[in-house]
């Protein structure tokens, strides 16, 4: 994979040299299990980014909201089993690169991230098996799509309707947004530090009892 | 800007394809404006008296400019009909992933006609649509038909979003919803009712097509710009975390809700005077709209350990209950537990009824009943049987519901328009009148909010082109006293904030009604309006979004006549329908009757009735005395073919 | 020198965690109140309690009151005695 020199598709510049090694993606993007409002708007978000001439559809998403109510280990229990199928950015070279024939994948020197280079790809497919995690998907007209981390600012990440929990931590929600980006050791520590919850009816309640509130209507 | 219009005849089967043209957006934006159009139009060929049951009705749905774009905020989709309960215009708006849905499949506006002669529904996918048999369907409610449906059509190309009605619609009662996705509803007006009289059970859509932007990096631009006003405000936490129940705290401090038909206007029970209640129960998911990036909606799943009577209504998940559900629940009927309140969401939404005009409905005879007014006799006479009229007895509620629902005794048959039309049939059955006890504006029953203290407030309920209505000119700027809006709206003035009196109300009524004309024709959702970065300006601010979308670019007066344009064919539709002054009106309750409690005990609404009305119609330059439009102003509007209408049919005022 | 009393509600609550409290402020003014206010409890105050440039009270999604019904604003005088009830709701449903 790395022996094909990478050229970005419209300029045609090299990005890596034959045989260079390519790091592997620091930032990626995360998404919490089972806490999606399913309200799609990475989808949208994500087709109108990746649409200069303006066609807005959520089947050309390159992340799907997916209802999978088999909940995993470190998901929270409460929601009702919807996620956000997005792509992991394994490292590099990823299982889906490795896979194809054409060598259509090239790195985002910016990101480091493995894109498809569309003028390459021959649509056979392959990657989409050889994707562990079911996230490549095949747009309506058989065009392959793969999250490509928007240069480094994914526009799901900022769309989420969960978004502002990011800024919001151990503030009002005890929750954690849906979408992440950011390093595994940030990722890890959101999600084992919660926030304490605030338990508002208990406050309610001792207020009630200590008489600073009064229950009379 | 391409947009598809799909003529649907029911009667006959025939399916056509209209291309919108450019111009149609340029005159009525699209939305709520192009459908009240598109009926418009089919009144001038077909009788506008004609009964809102009968197959001449139409049934027009549309999504706006800004669905599924990538906005973030055009969410809404709208029907929009001649109202059976109301028996004016009628029109309702729903938000959810349907709407979208129907923009991905190909089409912006859909206008049904006729009647099916037998159970149907409609599919649409990919630009084609199909007329269905649903007898299989028949009998269900809403949340077994979306799921049947879903069964029936699976998930290619994409998932199925529906437009359904329950047995409230089957039954054509008057005041039955359309129910979006099984949980969304599009309540007022009794679309749902319609859609029964057209032996249309459902609308189903799958839709693998895009939406054109004309300008994608703009609309990103906006979409951001947006965002990152509402992250900066800390009260935005509490509105997603709570939807409007955030509202319940602050009402009751201000004395706003409308308790026991609005005898009081204060939530009595413990546990729902506060929002904490919701609290506590919430540990779900919340769930929103599509393409919408504030979700201020969640799900409630009762585990029986809530509250006393949740044992009842274990394993029930359903949306959590909005304020107008607790208001029509908590406070209109007085049930004080919030399983209760949650269950009674549950199940109008269920038979595909709006919980507004139902409540309205049952509050009324429950009201009646305890100043002793019904005998025994009446009773029977009634429901055909004994039955208790309890304050807050849930299975009474549940019993009148199904009554109305079903249309199966005295009671369901007369009130199935609601209170309105339910009092005045049953004053004129018993020969006594009980219109004191019936709350309604202009024909409609309220919603369950009160509106005394509040002389915008009291103004829509009269003029609101769809009867008794809070959202067609929503009096912001007046209940939550923004003097800062009122300054910048009236060039200084600020009196539209002061709530003490009757001057700029009208006007403000007016000037807001544009707005939201606007925002409806936009498809944008009103809380989003509420919450935008100028503060209640969508002539500036979705101005800009609407020209990234369309590349129609206008200026905020060029936007504010467009609004007041799609206000005024409102108008004349009702106009046609012989409305006069006498019709602005609202009942004597609100009129005569001193709220007691609250921030602003002992207001009654006829202390500035009368003039903040003239001022609305000044401002609106239509005639005082019969509220009728005139010629010029409609010209000044470029509406000169509709003043020609009105003309011949005697609706223009002579001046 | 006078005194004024400030009910909180809902959000307000959950960041005082008192449901009421009194100030004295050496100007009558609304301007003084929220400075205090932001001043003992923070940011997080600061982003309720104030609009994006931090001049005004926030108008979006909020209401504040005195005890004759009447919204505050920035500029407004307050009087001895006064209570001002902080609230937050989005109207509708």
């Amino acid at each position: 994979m790395s022996r094909t020199p990478q050229t970005e598709m419209v300029t045609g510049a090299v990005w890596y040299q034959p045989g260079d090694e390519i790091p592997d993606v620091d930032q990626k993007l995360y998404a919490l299990q089972n806490q999606c409002t399913d309200c799609n708007i990475c989808e949208v978000a994500c087709s109108l980014v990746h649409s200069p001439d303006g066609i807005v559809n959520p089947l050309l998403a390159r992340l799907k909201v997916n209802h999978s109510p088999q909940v995993g280990k470190r998901a929270p229990t409460h929601g009702f089993g919807f996620a956000a199928d997005i792509c992991h950015h394994c490292g590099n070279p990823p299982p889906c690169a490795e896979v194809c024939p054409a060598d259509a994948f090239y790195y985002d020197p910016k990101t480091n991230v493995a894109v498809i280079a569309q003028d390459k790809c021959i649509g056979c497919m392959e990657c989409v098996p050889g994707c562990p995690f079911d996230v490549i998907f095949v747009a309506p007209d058989g065009e392959l799509l793969k999250c490509d981390l928007c240069g480094g600012e994914p526009a799901c990440v900022e769309a989420c309707a969960t978004r502002p929990e990011l800024n919001n931590v151990g503030k009002q929600y005890n929750r954690a947004p849906v979408l992440f980006h950011a390093d595994s050791a940030t990722y890890r520590a959101v999600l084992q530090d919660k926030p304490e919850p605030r338990d508002e009816v208990g406050m309610m309640q001792a207020m009630l009892e200590k008489g600073m509130v009064s229950s009379a209507a | 800007m391409e947009s598809r219009l799909l003529h649907v005849n029911l009667t006959t089967g025939e399916l056509r394809v209209e291309q919108l043209p450019h111009a149609m957006f340029e005159r009525w934006i699209g939305g709520s404006g192009i459908n009240n159009w598109i009926m418009w139009e089919h009144f001038l060929k077909h009788d506008i008296n004609c009964d809102p049951r009968s197959p001449d009705n139409i049934f027009v749905f549309g999504v706006g400019p800004l669905a599924g774009t990538g906005s973030g905020s055009g969410i809404k989709g709208r029907i929009t009909f001649k109202s059976p309960c109301y028996g004016i215009f009628g029109d309702s708006a729903a938000g959810g992933k349907f709407p979208y849905m129907v923009r991905f499949a190909g089409f912006d506006h859909i206008a049904i006609t006729g009647k099916a002669p037998r159970p149907v529904y409609l599919y649409l996918c990919d630009g084609h649509a199909d007329i269905r048999d649903a007898t299989h369907l028949w009998g269900k409610n809403t949340a077994e038909t979306h799921t049947a449906l879903n069964t029936e059509l699976g998930d290619y190309p994409s998932h199925v979003h529906t437009l359904t009605i329950g047995q409230a619609g089957e039954h054509q009662v008057g005041i039955a919803a359309v129910v979006s996705d099984a949980s969304r509803i599009h309540a007022r007006g009794g679309g749902g009712c319609v859609m029964g009289s057209k032996n249309l059970k459902a609308i189903a859509v799958q839709g693998s097509g895009g939406v054109r932007v004309a300008n994608p990096a703009g609309m990103l631009k906006w979409s951001r710009e947006f965002r990152a006003s509402i992250d900066r405000n800390e009260a935005i936490y509490g509105f997603k975390r709570r939807g409007t129940l955030g509202a319940v705290e602050m009402y009751q401090h201000i004395g706003s809700h409308f308790w026991r038909n609005n005898q009081g206007n204060m939530f009595r029970g413990d546990e729902v005077r506060s929002d904490n209640w919701v609290k506590k129960y919430h540990k779900y998911s919340e769930v929103c709209s599509a393409d919408c990036f504030i979700a201020c909606d969640g799900r409630y799943k009762i585990d029986g350990s809530e509250s006393e009577k949740a044992q009842k209504y274990v394993g029930e998940t359903f949306r959590r209950p909005e304020y107008l559900t607790t208001g029509s629940a908590a406070g209109a009927l007085d049930l004080r537990d919030w399983a209760e309140v949650a269950h009674w969401g549950k199940i109008t939404n269920d038979y595909g009824i709006d919980n507004q005009d139902l409540s309205c409905a049952i509050s009324f005879i429950m009201e009646v009943n305890q100043h002793g007014l019904l005998s025994e006799r009446d009773i029977g006479e009634l429901f055909g049987r004994a039955q208790s009229l309890e304050w807050g007895n849930m299975e009474d509620v549940e019993t009148l519901m199904a009554d109305i629902v079903y249309r199966r005794n005295l009671f369901g048959e007369l009130f199935h328009d609601g209170p309105y039309w339910g009092a005045l049939r049953y004053s004129a059955r018993t020969g006594r009148n009980f219109m004191k006890y019936s709350i309604y504006g202009k024909g409609g029953a309220s919603f369950t909010e009160e509106m005394r203290p509040f002389p915008t407030w009291m103004n829509n309920m009269a003029v609101a082109s769809r009867g008794a209505d809070h959202l067609k000119g929503i009096g912001l700027i007046e209940k939550f006293q923004r003097r800062d809006l009122s300054k910048r709206y009236f060039n200084g003035r600020l009196e539209a904030a002061d709530l003490s009196t009757p001057v700029l109300k009208g006007a403000c009524t007016a000037l807001v009604e544009n707005q939201v004309a606007l925002i409806n024709s936009y498809g944008v959702c009103l809380f989003h309006w509420m919450l935008d970065p100028t503060g209640y300006a969508p002539e500036e601010y979705y101005g800009r979004a609407f020209a990234e979308v369309t590349g129609i670019d206008r200026t905020p007066e060029e936007l504010m006549r467009d609004g007041e344009r799609i206000c005024n064919l409102e108008k004349a539709f009702n106009s046609r329908l012989g409305l006069r002054r006498e019709h602005d009106t609202i009942c004597e309750r609100w009129m005569f009757e001193p709220t007691t409690e609250g921030m602003y005990p002992g207001r009654v609404a006829a202390d500035m009735f009368e003039t903040v009305l003239d001022e609305y119609y000044e401002w609106r330059g239509w005639e005082r005395d019969t509220g009728l439009q005139t010629a010029s102003r409609l010209e000044s509007l470029g509406m000169g073919d509709v003043a020609e209408v009105l003309a011949a049919d005697g609706a223009l005022a002579r001046g | 020198m006078i005194t004024v009393h400030a009910q909180y509600q809902a959000r307000f609550r959950e960041i005082t965690q008192v449901e009421r409290e009194s100030f004295e402020l050496e100007t009558p003014r609304v301007a003084e109140l929220a400075t205090r206010l932001t001043g003992k409890y923070g940011p997080t105050m600061q982003a309720l309690l104030m609009d994006a440039d931090g001049e005004n009270l926030n108008t979006r999604g909020t209401l504040y009151l005195n005890s004759r019904g009447e919204r505050v604003f920035i500029e407004d005088p307050l009087y001895d005695g006064d209570t001002i009830y902080f609230m937050v709701g989005i109207a509708g449903g």
